[in-house]
């Protein structure tokens, strides 16, 4: 057991582009992180894949720092978060989201590839600090959050959410 | 400065129910990204932004209020929004450097 109970800042914070690609042949898409002053938008073949650009949207990542002990937790598979409004019964973040109700907001870390092909997603460690830092953050000023990975949403692509992002910003929802 | 000093004295518009809080810090920013990064918890964001991103954005850099410049309005689904996460919204006819300015002239440094 971690004998620190750590105090959590951000650091690393850098500002850049969330780039979406999709392959032309499989249908597949990703998404990754770049601090270039303007987005990638070349075509490239990877393996049996051949990505396209599809867009991209202004973000911002960073990892957290425990101000105790020093120890940092590296966040670059955290892509962006999104405030569920789920309300898809056989969805476990839907169901998180009733059970918690609604003084209680559900987030959802979304992981470089939502259709996780390998099974990977956001660490454990990784929301397990997230659920740290934004604790103690809100809980002194009486609201509750609860940060999951995207692996438990049933399909990102249609799940009921909110992202942080600079997308759409000017869109009727 | 408490969010109901600030709004008699600023002549904010109320737009929802809010929680009386004291304010500790102020940011002014139109993106929601940036502000994830940069707001300080208790504090005035001030924006132009009506999008359901800035409240998703505002909750978890535990905001106490949101100022709308140009008096613009958000949305309902927006306010009710809000109002699951206590944080105040508020509109002001002017644009954001006119607050700021006002800001200034009221304490904030």
């Amino acid at each position: 057991m971690d004998p620190c109970t750590h105090d959590w800042s951000m650091c690393n914070v850098r500002h850049g582009y969330l780039v979406e690609e999709g392959c032309f042949e499989c249908g597949a898409r990703h998404s990754f992180f770049s601090a270039e002053p303007a987005p990638p938008i070349e075509e490239y073949c990877e393996g049996r894949h051949f990505w396209a650009y599809r867009g991209s949207f202004q973000t911002v990542k960073f990892d957290l720092k425990c101000r105790a002990c020093g120890r940092i937790v590296n966040l670059n598979d955290v892509n962006g978060l999104m405030l569920s409004e789920c309300t898809d019964g056989d969805c476990q973040v839907g169901l998180l989201v009733r059970q918690r109700g609604p003084d209680s907001l559900v987030y959802v870390a979304i992981c470089p590839n939502t259709s996780h092909p390998t099974g990977e997603c956001v660490s454990s460690e990784g929301i397990e600090a997230l659920n740290q830092y934004f604790k103690a953050k809100l809980e002194p000023v009486g609201r509750k959050v609860t940060v999951v990975p995207c692996k438990l949403c049933n399909s990102i692509d249609r799940c009921r959410g909110t992202s942080i992002a600079d997308v759409g910003l000017t869109d009727i929802q | 400065m408490k969010v109901s000093e600030l709004v008699q004295k600023a002549g904010l518009t109320a737009i929802n129910e809010y929680k009386d809080r004291e304010i500790e810090s102020v940011y002014i920013s139109d993106m929601v990204s940036d502000l994830i990064a940069s707001a300080k918890t208790n504090g005035v964001v001030v924006t132009l932004q009506t999008h359901k991103s800035l409240i998703a954005a505002a909750n978890l850099v535990a905001a106490a209020m949101i100022v709308i410049v140009n008096g613009r309005k958000p949305s309902e689904d927006v306010v009710a929004l809000a109002n699951r996460t206590g944080i105040g919204l508020f509109s002001y006819d002017l644009d954001s450097w006119a607050f700021a300015k006002k800001l200034v002239h009221l304490g904030f440094e």
